[in-house]
Formats: C-alpha cells, sequence, structure tokens
C-alpha cells in the first residue's frame, strides 16, 4: 500500500499550504471585521461622473 | 402561470418623511414630490440628489436619521488645532491621512453605502471605509484636499454625527495594542485544530484495526513520526499560553487554573514521544492536541466581546475634547481640556458638558447634573455660583471661569480614589478555582499512589500506571464546564440585552443576596408633565403648547411636546427672559408662561421639591404644570419578585418628596434613603458589605461609578447603550429592566448546571482512572474516553444552560 | 492612493457563458443518448464511435468538464474583478485560457469516441491532454492570483477563498492522478497499479467531485445569491468557519469509494468517518445560503433566477446528505455498483451544478446585455420541466438501485441464487430506465428552451463590453508587529515567489519520491498471480479501448450473495499488474473478474458478434469490428518495455520475443474455436479479447490454498 505515501504525503503538502494560507490571512486582518464585507459586496461602484461638479 | 399581484407602488403618501420616516403632522415640505418632515431632511435629500448618491433610498426606504436637535456650526473647529488633530489621527504622511470615527448613529446596509461613498460628497476624500460591529468609519483623506472639521461637518450634515471625546485622544491607538492581542487566539486555535485533525486521521489505524493491520511495518513508522511532527506547534505554540500562566501562579506558590492543563499535556507529550521514539506504542498525541484544542476554543467562547459596547467607560468618555477659551480680547481660541489652567475664561454654547470645576461669569444660566446624579431637571445657577464639571449647559452660551483643572475637579477625583478598591476585588477567587487544587491534589496522591503500589507488585507497569493516570484524569471535564456554561450564558443574557463584561460577573452575580438602587434615571424613566386648572379657560394648554414650542429650554419643550394641539397658532412679539419664563401673544390673548415667582410674582412658598410652572392668560393664572418623575413600566411587579428573596435598598440623589409613594412599592422591610451624595452611597454600601451582605448596585449615573466600584457586582441601565453607560460589569438595556429577577436566578441556576456537569466528569474520571490504575490503558480506551468526556461536557453544559433559560422564558 | 478608474472584462465572461450553454447541451444531449441506449440497444448502430462504452465516458467528461467547467470561469470571471475591484489581471492570460479550454475539450471530443483514453473514470483524456490542461490551469491561476494580488479592497471576500482553494487542489489532484507512463502519443499506462491505482484514482474522483463541483459552485452561490436577492449573506462568520472546515475535510474523503473493496479496512473505516464527518461543513453551507433568503421568500417567488437558486442549494443539501449516508458500510453494501450512486450523482449535478449555473446565466446576461430577460414565463416553464426532469431522473434510479441490489441478494429456501442469471436482474429495470430517459429529456428540453430565451435576450440587448468602475488603489500598510525577522523575510519576498516554490517542491517531491515507492513495494503478494501474456495485455488495452468498464466491474465482494454468483471474492494481490486497474463502479453488466473459464472460447466469439444470440434480451451493444479488424501489433514489445519499468516482472529480453508467443497463443485460441466450428483467421481483435477474458481471474482458482494477505 505504498501509494498512501504518496497520497498522504501530497495531501499533507496541500493542507500545509492551506494552514500557511490561514496563518497569513489572519495576520493580515482578512477577519477583522466579519460583517461589513457581507454588506458591501452588494454595492456597485460605478464610476463618479461629476466629480468635478461637486468640488466645495 | 400562478400570477401573484404586483404589489403597486406606494401612492405619494404625504405623511411619511421621504428621508428618516418620521411623520409630517400636517404641512410636511414637499420637494421633488416627495414628503419631508424638516428642513434638514430636504436639505440632505437634495445634497445627495446633487452628487446622484440617490441608491441611499433605494437600499432600504427612509433610511435616514432625523434632525431634531438643531446642530451649531463651527461644533467641530477645534478638529483644526493641530495639536488635537495629532492625537486623534491614525497614520499621516506627506500626501494623505487616515482618522476613525465612532458614530453610533449607522443602523443599515444604506448608511454603510453613504458612509463608504464619502468621497462622492467632498474630493477632498479618497477613500472612506466601514466597521459596522464597531460602529467605526475610517476616513482616508489629502492633507490639503479637505480639513478635518470639514469632514465631522459633512459627516453631521448628512446625519451621521461623530462622537469624539476625551477618552479617544488619551490612549494613541487602542486599536492597534487590543488587535494584536485576539490574533494570537485565533491562530493558535486554527494551529490546533488542524494538527488535531491530522494527528486524529493518522491515528486511525491504532482505533479500529486489530492485531497487525499494517502490511509493512515503515508505514506505521511514517505514521508515528508524521504524528510527533505535527503534535510540536500545537505543544510549543498554541499550548504555550497554560504554561506560561502556570508556570507564573506556581512562581507564587500558588496553583491556578492552567496548572492541571499544562501537566496534563506535559505528560501526554513526554509519554507519547517515549512511545513513538522508542515504537512501542503510538502514543496519545491525539489526545494530547485534543486537549489543547478544545480548551482554546472554551477560552475563546468565554471571552466574547460586544464589539460596539464599552465596559470602560470613565469620566473621559463624556467630558468634549476641546473647549472655547476666551482670551482679553473677547476672541475665541479652542484649547484642548486636559490643558485647562485655573482663572482661564470659557466660553460655554448650549448642550456642552462643563469640563472642568468652575465659576459662573455671566448672569444667569440652567444647567443639568443628569451625568452626575441622573436627575434631568435643570437647576437654575446665578452669577458666581460654583458649577461642578460634568454638568450639561441647558440654555444659551455662556461664560465661567476655571477654578479647578479638569484633573482634580470634584467628579474625577470621587473617580480616581476609588481605583484603589479595584485592585483588592480580586481577593475572592472564583470557586472553581478552589475545587480545582483539590482535584489537582487528589489526581497528584493517586497518580504516585498507583505507581508506588506497582513498583512493588510489577516494576514494569509502574510508569505507565503513573502517566496513565495523570493522562485520563486530566481536568478538561472541569475547566470545559465552567468555558462553555458561562460562555453560552452570557451569549443568552446578551440576547435578553443584559451584556456582561467577563464571565466572572455571572460568579458574582449568582451570589448577590443584596439590591440597591439608585433613584433618578434607574427605576424612573423621565419627567411627566400634568396640568391642574385653576380656571376653565379651554385652550389653555393648547395656547401654552403654542408658546413652549419657541423655546429651547427643556422644560418648555416638554410642555409643547405633551400638549400639542392639532389646530396651528402663530404666537407674536415672543419674548423669552432666559431662567425666568416666556411671553407672547395668540389670537390676541396676552399668554405668560414661567416660574411661580416670574409670573404671579409671590415667591416659591413651601419647599417642595417639585418644579411647577406657571400659566396666566390675559393677567389671571389660567393653571400651573406640575413636573414629576413617572416610574418605569412594571417597577411593582419587578420589586415585588426581587424583595421576596432579596433586601432591597434605595439611594436616592435628590430630596424625599417621593418617598411615601415608594415605600409601599419598595415594601416594608426596605429602607429608602435619600439626599444622598456620591460618597454618602460609597460608604452605605461599604457597611451592608461588613454586615456580610452581597451587595447588587443597580445604577445608571456617573456619579454611581463610586457605588459600583464599592459594590460587589455593579448593573447600569441605559436607555440607549451606545451613547451613555459609565464603568460597570453590566450593561442592562432598559427595556428589559422588569427581568431582573429572572437574570439573577438564571445565574443561579447556572452555577448548579456547573455542579451537576462537575460530577458528570468526575464519573468520567473515576471510570478512567480505575483503567489507569491499572496500568492497562490501552490508546484506544484514552483516545475514546479524552474526546469523549470533553464532548459530552461541552455539549451537556450548553444544552442545560440554554434549557434552563428556555424554561424562565429568557 | 489616488481612486483610479478601470473597466470590468465582461467580454471574456461572455465567451464562458456562451460556452457553457453549448457545451451544456451537447453535454445532456450525449448524456439522454446514453440514456436512451438503455432502453433501445440499437441506438449504439453497431458503429463503434456510438457504443455506450465511449459515450457515457463522453458524456461525463463534457458535462464536468466543458459544461461546469465553463459555468464555474464565467462566474469566478465576473465575480472576481468586482469583488477585488480591479480587472482581470491581464486580458492576453482571459484569452488563452478560454480558447486553450475549448481546445481541450476538443481534443476530449475526438479522442474519446475513437477509444484513445486511459480507462480510469473522470480522468479518460491521454496523457497529451493532460499536459494541456495542465498548463491552462496554471494560466488560470496565473491570471486568478495575479488579479487578487492588484486588487482594490484589502478584504477577500470568502468566495475568492473558494476559488483559491479550487485552484490549487484541482491542481494538485490532476497532478497526481495523470501519473502515466506514455506508450505512444495516444497510449500510456497508469503508473500505479490495481489497489493502489484504485486508491488514487477514488481519491482524485472524489476531490473532483468535491473540488470542481461543489467548492468552486460554493463560491458562486456566496457571490450569486446574496447578489441576486440584494440582501447580505445570512452569517459571514458562518461562511469563513464553513470555508476552512470543508477544505480541510474534503481532502481526506476519497476512500468511500472503495467500500468492502480489497482495500485495508482501515483506510475504508477513515473514508467512512471524514464522509460522515462531511456533513457538518457542506450543511453549514447550505444553511448559509438557504437563510440569506429569510425574509425575502416573496420575492423568490416571483424572481426566476433566485427560484433556480433555491432549488439548486435544496439539491446540494440534499445531495450531501445522501453521501455521508452511501459512505456508511451497511448502506454502501446496497448501493455500490447499483443505480443509486447514479441517482445520488444526478440529484447533485443536475440540481446543484445545473440549476445554479442557469440561476447565474439568467441573472447574468441580461445584467450584462443591460436589458430585461426576454421571457420570464419561458423561464419558469424552463424551472418546472426541469424540477420534474431531475425527480423522473432520480426516484426510478432509486427503485432500479434497490431492485437491483435485492434481486442480487435473493436466495431461495433451498440457499440457491434466486435469480442466478444476472440478465434477468437487468431486463426487469427496463421501466426504469425508460422513466429515467423521459426525466432526462423533460430536463434538456428545458436547457433548450432557456437557450432560446437567453438568444432572444441577447439579441434584444446592447452588450457592455468594458464595464466602468471607479476605486481607490489600496495603500501598503505597513503592518506594525513585534519580532520583525520572520515577518520581514516573509513580506519582502512577492508571493508568486512563494507559490512557485511551492510548486517546485511538489514536482520535485513527486519525480523522485514516486519511483522509489512504487517499484520497490510491488513484490508478489500472491505466488500463483502471474502477469498478463502479451496476446492478453493486448485483449486488456482493447477491453479499456472499449470502455467495458463502464457496465463490468472487476471486483467480488466478500458477500455470500456475490461469491456464490461469481465465485471466490477478488483479493488485493490479484490486481497487482493491472495498469490502470479496471475494478469499475457499475454493474449494468455482470461482474467479470472470475469469468475466466466459465464459457468456452466460442460463447465468447459469438457473444461479441451479437450479445442477444448468446443471452436474449440483452442490451449489450454488438461489437462486429472486434471480429473483422486486426490486431495493431506494432506497440506490443513497447508495452512490454513499458510494462517492466513500471515493475511488472517479465523475465528480461521477454520484449523482443513477445510478438512471436502472442502469436503462439493466438493459434492456440484459433484452433480451438475451429474445433467449435467457428473459421477465423488468429490475427484478429476478437482472439486477443478472448484470451484475456478467459485469463480473468484465473490465477487464483486453482492454488486457493495459498496464504492470501491483504
Amino acid at each position: 500500500m505504498s501509494a498512501l505515501f504518496v497520497l498522504i504525503g501530497i495531501s499533507l503538502l496541500v493542507a500545509l499550504a492551506f494552514l500557511f494560507a490561514f496563518l497569513w490571512s489572519v495576520r493580515s486582518g482578512q477577519y477583522e471585521d466579519d460583517y461589513t464585507p457581507s454588506v458591501r459586496m452588494l454595492f456597485e461602484n460605478q464610476p463618479n461622473e461629476n466629480n468635478q461638479q461637486n468640488q466645495k | 402561470m400562478l400570477h401573484y399581484p404586483k404589489k403597486t407602488p406606494a401612492e405619494l403618501d404625504l405623511t411619511t418623511c421621504y428621508h428618516c420616516g418620521a411623520d409630517c403632522e400636517k404641512h410636511p415640505i414637499v420637494y421633488d414630490e416627495k414628503p419631508f418632515c424638516c428642513e434638514g431632511c430636504q436639505l440632505v435629500y437634495d445634497l445627495l440628489k446633487e452628487s446622484n448618491l440617490c441608491t441611499y433610498y433605494t437600499l432600504n426606504n427612509a433610511p435616514g436619521n432625523s434632525f431634531k436637535n438643531v446642530k451649531r456650526s463651527g461644533k467641530f473647529n477645534y478638529l483644526d488645532e493641530p495639536v488635537i488633530a495629532e492625537k486623534l489621527v491614525r497614520f499621516r504622511d506627506d500626501k494623505q491621512v487616515h482618522i476613525t470615527f465612532y458614530v453610533p448613529k449607522m443602523h443599515c446596509s444604506s448608511c454603510i453605502w453613504l458612509l463608504e461613498n464619502l468621497h462622492r460628497l467632498h474630493n477632498g476624500i479618497i477613500h472612506s471605509s466601514v466597521n459596522f460591529l464597531k460602529k467605526e468609519v475610517v476616513v482616508h483623506y489629502r492633507t490639503e484636499g479637505i480639513r478635518l472639521s470639514e469632514i465631522a461637518d459633512l459627516l453631521t450634515h448628512v446625519g451621521y454625527e461623530p462622537l469624539i471625546n476625551l477618552g479617544d485622544t488619551e490612549q494613541k491607538s487602542p486599536a492597534a495594542a487590543k488587535k494584536k492581542k485576539n490574533y494570537s487566539t485565533a491562530l493558535k486555535i486554527g494551529v490546533a485544530g488542524f494538527c488535531f485533525g491530522n494527528i486524529m486521521m493518522l491515528s486511525f489505524p491504532e482505533y479500529f484495526s486489530t492485531g497487525n493491520f499494517y502490511d509493512q511495518a515503515q508505514l506505521k513508522q511514517f505514521f508515528g513520526y508524521l504524528n510527533l511532527v505535527l503534535a510540536l506547534p500545537v505543544f510549543f505554540y498554541s499550548a504555550s499560553e497554560f504554561f506560561v500562566s502556570a508556570g507564573q501562579a506556581i512562581r507564587q506558590r500558588f496553583l491556578n487554573i492552567d496548572a492541571p492543563i499544562a501537566l496534563a499535556i506535559l505528560v501526554t507529550f513526554s509519554r507519547s514521544v517515549y512511545e513513538i521514539v522508542s515504537g512501542t506504542g503510538a502514543g496519545y498525541m491525539d489526545s494530547m492536541t485534543g486537549i489543547v484544542f478544545f480548551m482554546l476554543i472554551g477560552r475563546y467562547i468565554q471571552n466574547r466581546t460586544y464589539n460596539s459596547l464599552a465596559f470602560e467607560r470613565d469620566y473621559k468618555s463624556y467630558f468634549p475634547v476641546a473647549v472655547s477659551v476666551m482670551d482679553d480680547a473677547e476672541n475665541e481660541k479652542s484649547v484642548p481640556v486636559s490643558d485647562l489652567k485655573k482663572g482661564q475664561r470659557i466660553r460655554i454654547r448650549n448642550n456642552e458638558i462643563i469640563p472642568a470645576d468652575c465659576v459662573l461669569l455671566s448672569s444667569q444660566t440652567h444647567v443639568d447634573y443628569s451625568f452626575i446624579t441622573g436627575e434631568s431637571a435643570p437647576v437654575k445657577k446665578q452669577a458666581g455660583d460654583f458649577i461642578y464639571a460634568g454638568a450639561r449647559q441647558a440654555d444659551g452660551a455662556v461664560d465661567m471661569e476655571v477654578s479647578k483643572p479638569v484633573s482634580q475637579s470634584y467628579l474625577t477625583g470621587l473617580w480616581n480614589n476609588d481605583q484603589a478598591s479595584e485592585k483588592e476585588k480580586q481577593r475572592n477567587q472564583s470557586y472553581v478555582d478552589k475545587i480545582n487544587k483539590y482535584f489537582t491534589i487528589v489526581v497528584l496522591v493517586l497518580a504516585f499512589g498507583s505507581a508506588a503500589t506497582w513498583l512493588f507488585f510489577d516494576p514494569s507497569r509502574s510508569l505507565n500506571a503513573f502517566t496513565a493516570v495523570l493522562i485520563v484524569a486530566c481536568p478538561c471535564g472541569l475547566l470545559l464546564t465552567t468555558t462553555f456554561a458561562n460562555g453560552n450564558m452570557i451569549r443568552i443574557l446578551g440576547k435578553n440585552k443584559l451584556y456582561l463584561k467577563n464571565a466572572a460577573v455571572l460568579e458574582k452575580l449568582a451570589r448577590t443576596e443584596t439590591v440597591v438602587f439608585d433613584k433618578t434615571g434607574t427605576i424612573t424613566s423621565g419627567t411627566q408633565v400634568r396640568f391642574s386648572a385653576t380656571m376653565d379657560f379651554p385652550e389653555a394648554t393648547v395656547y401654552a403648547a403654542a408658546l413652549s414650542a419657541q423655546s429651547a429650554h427643556p422644560l418648555s419643550r416638554k410642555i409643547a411636546k405633551t400638549f400639542k394641539g392639532e389646530k396651528k397658532f402663530s404666537v407674536t412679539h415672543f419674548e423669552e427672559i432666559t431662567g425666568q419664563g416666556l411671553k407672547g401673544e395668540i389670537d390676541g390673548n396676552y399668554v405668560i408662561l414661567g416660574s411661580r415667582y416670574f409670573v404671579t410674582g409671590t415667591a416659591q412658598t413651601d419647599n417642595s421639591r417639585e418644579t411647577l410652572v406657571f400659566l396666566m392668560i390675559n393677567g389671571a393664572v389660567a393653571g400651573f404644570f406640575t413636573f414629576e418623575n413617572t416610574y418605569r413600566p412594571g417597577l411593582q411587579e419587578t420589586l415585588t419578585d426581587l424583595a421576596a428573596d432579596y433586601n432591597l435598598h434605595l439611594l436616592s440623589g435628590d430630596q424625599d418628596a417621593e418617598k411615601e409613594r415608594l415605600q409601599p412599592l419598595f415594601g416594608k422591610n426596605a429602607n429608602l434613603l435619600f439626599g444622598q451624595k456620591p460618597d454618602d452611597k460609597k460608604n452605605y454600601i461599604a457597611e451592608l458589605q461588613q454586615q456580610g451582605h452581597n451587595v447588587l448596585m443597580v445604577g445608571d449615573g456617573l456619579n454611581d461609578a463610586g457605588a459600583f466600584m464599592q459594590s460587589d457586582t455593579g448593573i447600569a441601565i441605559s436607555d440607549d447603550t451606545n451613547t451613555f453607560s459609565p464603568a460597570c460589569d453590566a450593561i442592562l438595556d432598559g427595556s428589559s429592566f422588569t427581568r431582573i429577577r429572572s437574570f439573577l436566578d438564571y445565574a443561579r441556576a447556572g452555577k448548579k448546571v456547573i455542579l451537576v456537569t462537575f460530577a458528570v466528569s468526575l464519573v468520567y474520571n473515576i471510570t478512567g482512572l480505575i483503567f489507569a490504575t491499572g496500568g492497562t490503558l490501552s490508546p484506544v480506551v484514552a483516545a475514546v474516553l479524552m474526546p469523549l468526556s470533553s464532548v459530552t461536557i461541552v455539549v451537556s453544559s450548553t444544552f442545560f444552560t440554554s434549557f434552563v433559560a428556555w424554561r424562565r422564558g429568557l | 492612493m489616488e481612486s483610479e478608474k478601470f473597466a470590468y472584462d465582461n467580454k471574456i465572461v461572455k465567451y464562458f457563458a456562451y460556452a457553457t450553454m453549448v457545451w451544456g447541451l451537447v453535454g445532456m444531449l450525449v448524456g439522454l443518448w446514453v440514456a436512451f441506449q438503455f432502453v433501445f440497444p440499437a441506438l449504439n448502430f453497431n458503429f463503434p464511435l456510438t457504443t455506450f462504452g465511449r459515450l457515457r465516458p463522453l458524456h461525463t467528461n463534457a458535462v464536468i468538464f466543458a459544461f461546469v467547467g465553463n459555468a464555474i470561469f464565467m462566474g469566478v470571471y465576473y465575480s472576481l474583478q468586482r469583488l477585488c475591484k480591479a480587472r482581470m489581471f491581464s486580458d492576453k492570460l482571459s484569452k488563452i485560457h478560454f480558447w486553450g479550454w475549448q481546445l481541450i475539450i476538443l481534443c476530449a471530443a475526438l479522442t474519446i469516441p475513437l477509444g484513445i483514453t486511459t480507462g480510469k473514470e473522470y480522468a479518460e483524456l491521454e496523457w497529451p491532454i493532460d499536459i494541456l490542461i495542465t498548463i491552462i490551469w496554471v494560466v488560470f491561476g496565473w491570471n486568478m492570483f495575479g488579479t487578487i494580488i492588484k486588487r482594490r479592497e484589502r478584504h477577500l471576500y470568502v468566495a475568492i477563498w473558494f476559488y483559491i482553494a479550487t485552484f490549487v487542489t484541482v491542481a494538485v489532484l490532476h497532478l497526481v492522478n495523470s501519473f502515466e507512463l506514455p506508450v505512444s502519443l495516444l497510449k500510456s499506462y497508469s503508473w500505479y497499479a490495481g489497489v493502489q491505482d484504485a486508491l488514487v484514482q477514488w481519491w482524485y474522483g472524489h476531490n473532483a467531485v468535491a473540488f470542481f463541483l461543489t467548492t468552486p459552485f460554493l463560491g458562486l452561490m456566496y457571490y450569486f445569491i446574496p447578489k441576486a436577492a440584494n440582501r447580505p449573506v445570512y452569517s459571514y462568520r458562518l461562511s469563513i468557519i464553513h470555508f476552512w472546515a470543508l477544505i480541510f475535510l474534503y481532502i481526506w474523503a476519497g476512500p468511500h469509494h472503495l467500500l468492502y473493496t480489497a482495500l485495508p479496512d482501515w483506510a475504508q473505516s477513515l473514508g467512512v468517518v471524514f464522509s460522515v464527518m462531511l456533513i457538518a461543513p457542506s450543511w453549514g453551507g447550505m444553511i448559509n445560503g438557504l437563510l440569506t433568503l429569510r425574509g425575502a421568500w416573496d420575492k423568490v417567488r416571483e424572481d426566476v433566477t433566485l427560484k433556480f437558486m433555491v432549488v439548486a442549494v435544496t439539491a446540494y443539501g440534499m445531495a450531501t446528505f445522501e453521501g455521508p449516508m452511501l459512505s456508511l458500510k451497511s448502506v454502501n453494501a446496497i448501493s455500490h455498483f447499483t443505480d443509486w450512486t447514479i441517482a445520488h450523482v444526478h440529484v447533485g449535478a443536475l440540481g446543484w451544478n445545473g440549476f445554479l449555473a442557469f440561476g447565474i446565466l439568467y441573472w447574468l446576461l441580461p445584467r450584462m446585455f443591460r436589458t430585461e430577460l426576454y421571457s420570464k414565463k419561458l423561464a419558469n416553464w424552463h424551472f418546472w420541466l426541469g424540477t420534474l426532469g431531475i425527480l423522473f431522473y432520480a426516484i426510478p434510479m432509486y427503485w432500479a438501485g434497490f431492485m437491483q441490489h435485492m434481486m442480487w441478494k435473493e436466495f431461495t429456501e433451498e440457499g440457491l441464487l434466486k435469480y442466478p442469471n444476472f440478465l434477468e436482474t437487468v431486463t426487469k429495470l427496463m421501466p426504469m430506465y425508460g422513466a429515467r430517459a423521459i426525466g432526462g429529456s423533460m430536463y434538456l428540453v428545458g436547457v433548450i428552451i432557456m437557450t432560446y430565451n437567453l438568444v432572444k435576450t441577447v439579441r434584444a440587448g446592447n452588450f457592455l463590453a468594458n464595464e466602468e468602475a471607479e476605486a481607490p488603489a489600496l495603500e501598503k500598510v505597513y503592518v506594525e508587529h513585534g519580532k520583525p525577522h520572520w515577518h520581514r523575510w516573509i513580506e519582502r519576498r512577492p508571493v508568486q515567489m512563494l507559490i512557485l516554490s511551492l510548486v517546485v517542491i511538489l514536482i520535485g517531491g513527486i519525480v523522485e519520491m514516486v519511483p522509489t515507492f512504487l517499484i520497490k513495494s510491488n513484490i508478489p503478494t500472491i505466488a500463483s498471480v502471474k502477469p498478463y501474456t502479451p496476446l492478453e495485455l493486448e485483449g486488456r488495452d482493447i477491453y479499456v479501448r472499449e470502455g467495458c468498464y463502464t457496465c463490468h466491474s472487476q471486483m467480488v465482494r466478500p458477500f455470500r450473495f456475490e461469491t456464490a454468483r461469481y465465485g471466490e471474492y477478488s483479493k488485493a494481490g490479484e490486481f497487482v499488474y493491472d495498469h490502470p486497474f479496471q475494478w469499475g463502479s457499475k454493474r449494468t453488466g455482470p461482474d467479470l473478474h472470475r469469468i475466466g473459464g466459465k464459457y468456452p472460447d466460442s460463447w465468447h466469439y459469438n457473444h461479441m458478434l451479437d450479445p442477444t444470440s448468446m443471452s436474449p434480451g440483452s442490451i449489450m451493444p454488438s461489437y462486429p469490428w472486434l471480429l473483422d479488424d486486426d490486431l495493431d501489433l506494432s506497440l506490443t514489445s513497447k508495452k512490454i518495455k513499458a510494462m517492466t519499468t513500471l515493475g511488472v516482472p517479465y523475465p528480461s529480453g521477454y520484449d523482443a520475443i513477445a510478438v512471436s508467443d502472442l502469436k503462439k497463443q493466438a493459434e492456440q485460441i484459433t484452433a480451438s474455436l475451429k474445433k467449435d466450428g467457428i473459421e477465423t483467421s488468429s490475427d484478429k481483435e476478437i482472439i486477443a479479447v478472448i484470451a484475456y477474458l478467459q485469463r480473468l481471474g484465473k490465477d487464483i482458482k486453482p492454488v486457493a490454498a495459498t496464504t492470501t494477505t491483504k
């Protein structure tokens, strides 16, 4: 059953990659705010045509 | 095909304001065929339409905030002072600046949408992003594009006034410091979870197949070493928190809650390393990582934090950041409050809080001490009178001279000397620690005992028995119970609008048996006004309402609101004498409204504390308005419930005018004390504690802060948790005031649940010990027993706490 | 960091949308054809390219990689740009990715019907196409990561994490499962053998379902359902937990496809436990998706896209509940090799993948063409037809699945099999296969209506190639933190370098690690099992070419009703020289692992010519070309050399005399056929097939006493 070495080895490598991704995401503050992104993704961000116009 | 009738678009109903949803009474301002309740709302709508931000109204209907309280321009000018701005700004480089505003009024997706499109309203702003849970907006703006005060004005102009207080300026960037901390918990849990899952997967062959399942020996070794490698990060990184705290505790010769955990982890780890390296077994790495993983999750759940509530608010959170100081050439300069010096002349505008003890220079004014004593009835002050810091200016702008710098003012004095009492608060350890100490001692005795006996009979099994006892009898049962039970109870109480600071408060609540109430603001819910007519004049109250609608004085606003009639009267040559009364002419009748002396010329005779306002129409006294406190709905039932098992006390700052009304409510053996200064309250509670009572203080004013510190537990009542709540152990929303009794009972029931689950975990430990002492603990049994006991305990403590809550209707 | 103006690239999304619709129609059409072939075997037309054995793999590859693949890329290219507030990293890479993927589909559409296949389910494509897939997949990843790195929105929405997971895991799966030793341009042998090939194949098979059909679609769900319902997802925190739990659990669940087979039992239990644990994350996702619509159910009643998405998520919930149940050993004993598995697959595929893709198409195309959907009525017709189609597909198949198992299992009082002749269990299922075909056609009619509806919509609108947008760039925020050394090193190195090093380690590890393990460990566990003779090997390649594994299994399970029907149950040691393993996953026809010597050569000869002649009522297609075409001997010696490199113990230098050996054995078979009155020449393909069939499972029979360790 030596294919197991290959499979488990590879799967562990992939899992480790995701662990590093997890560490990076936590450290870079991805989960600081875990409500607003779900609302922000609903907004369109069309360009602002009259940008100059409301120059206060 | 089934067709549902399409809802016809709401025809133009003229009653609800398109911007803020308030009803526009009789004459809404119609603009762009949309009704607006006030000019302010219409202005905002116009501004948004102009920079095509109309999606604000499509996301939710009427999302805006109303403009009831008149906004005074120039309110944020102090923000332009470089010295003040420097403290508030989070990041600055040559081109741009980042600043965070706390905006409590944000409540829906439209608000988020508007606050994130500020760059549309003014191109000095580059980018703004919202953290909804913390109600914060981070704004990046160009240094030369726009001034800080302009941003604050813009926010206020669109209805989202930022709340800036002294507290923000003190700590440089509290967020950064706090943020660092909980990162590591999330990381530790992630690493522990990852390794625990993998090790359990790799230990599978040990669990399920008997005999020689591996067809090649190296597979067994491969899995063994893989387990070892995966266990290292858990042992050294995730579990470090337990070793550190256990170490510190032992250094002070005191066994704290983490000592047994650290011991269990250490023993399991070292034995497993021995077994894997020597090839004599597969080790217990999965149990070890399992303990760490469950403990970390338990701890994470227990220290739930409520993002938008602050428990450590002190006087700094209420005072303004800066105040305008008048130099002798009569021009204003805004100075940070902490730099105020004795003798400086300051100008305080309406609705602003006086930051330091000072002496009144202008003729006279009204101030309300609601922050300090909780009473919101305004107090009249004459020139030369002494005014305490923390009072709110009630009408018009007025000049004062600073007599004591901010840090030594009366209120802060009251505050600072109570810090000391906070320290000795830690003395009584929670009962869990006590049980724990005995548990560890018993386990150690058992371990050494069984090791010794086996040494005597069959030495080879003694080490095995010793470690097995320590592994199985790990206290994860005990510790998980408290963490998960408390965590769940905090969540449930939170759902019912009682927000606890931390789990320790729960235990203290369970031990309460005396409840002390503060009167104003706690058991009262605002003032109510009654009119007693002395002459039958049909529209007397309507005239009074029309006249008082013109003035901003709190009393006149109260009258205008309660006696507003349908018909609209125009008031001609209206005149307001500050602090005395109002004069005006309505439909040819000459109406005067004011204090007894102002209207009738005779001074206040009896010194009853009721505030009376007299009404005279065409020279004859038509009647007078009496203002009294109304009590919270359901006060009667709440108090009778409480009186059954707890002895009650009432400490109130004002006079005992309502003593007869309150005594029946509180029951005969409750004693009510009035005219209590904040110090008296503190001493009274200390006295109660000497008599052995465990005191719970329920209050609301900043003055109660001292009493909160002294009492065992302090609950602050607040009707708007965002803006106001003094430092306390728990914040209770006004609406669930009537359920105090069920909260206290729930805390006690929670304690019983914890004890029951203790018993359950002891049963597990005993069965485990039987195996362990026999020295025959095989990895299968340990691996099954350990997670099983933890899971059942976690599930049972969470389930029972919810079940108990459900039965009590929480 | 001024706010920059940029535009989203909608053209690539339009291309992928069109591809999704086209390949959806093609794939489902082939599926329907194959379904009707059950009921009317004549639909095989006795023509090599249209027999069931070749069309079924075409259907699976077309539907999975062409239809679902293009749907994923359509959704990813649309949502990734908007979530990152940035245009795709490079339009050139997007184009290469699109045309490259369509080229791969074309190659598959050519090679599979011609019988050019590796014989491994859902990985049938030969090695040159595998390499092309790897390249195009890397192009897709490069483009995606490029966009993520130059994003203007700091927070990575959860959908992006699902896309990243999809890319990384599918890349690894494809690499590991595509280890083939090429023999010629269009023929290769799988590196692993027998039991290990089975484990790797189903580790890939399950995770292809997991990471190609579920994870990207969950990402699409988290983007398109909130957008279509215009409400935030139910609990964003739950979606984050859901993602990390799903990613960790999915990768281990492979073995549940091999329950009660020759896989060591602890590996089987491992598969079971992890599949059962899979309910939590999958249902976390479903609940999060459905609860997003709480309070908006009246909108679901009116808006057809939401109707599709709700049924999609519900079907996902059903399929992911049924999956773990199916992986329980007792349930799997019933469902394995029966139509129940097909029902489970199609509830997931037609319900979850199909309906979510349709929902997205109905939502996306009107938006990109700035117009209303041509006809809501037609869309509703498609919805009801599709839903009924799924029911008409799944229920008959559940019924057939149970019926099959019950009939296989039934014993008379005397302890004999009630239905000894396997054919009885097939002919009884005709009504269910008929109902299934009707269900399939209803579903396809729905898709045709959709295509018509969307074509009219597209024609009515005007396409917005580049959708303008504006957002401030993301400034470099220096995360001030304590220990400088460790983080400073990572932050300075660009992320690409990190990914590159990961890929290098992966490839390096594999190339060096694999051969050493595999070759050494192939010591024969059963002495009596010998390698195939060259003629048998050629016969086996024809077995693989014709896709016999799509209807026949080669795995007798250790149950009394199987050993009574077929003979000794299959041992792991018997498959040591099978490159690739041919255990199969469906028994429309009987298990063949003990067929060796059961029927005379002439029986096979006539059976292959016309199956109904030997077993009347059989729905097996006939293979007349086997009797006419000459056996191609050009690669035989190369094949033997390849097998020796893969560790099969042929005597050294055997490849030189392989062809003469082959001819000798062919002569014997032709002689035995002549004895039964069948005149044929010895160089026909049928001879090789007969040689292989007669060899199957014979190695174990005479020497049953040898100790057989699993």
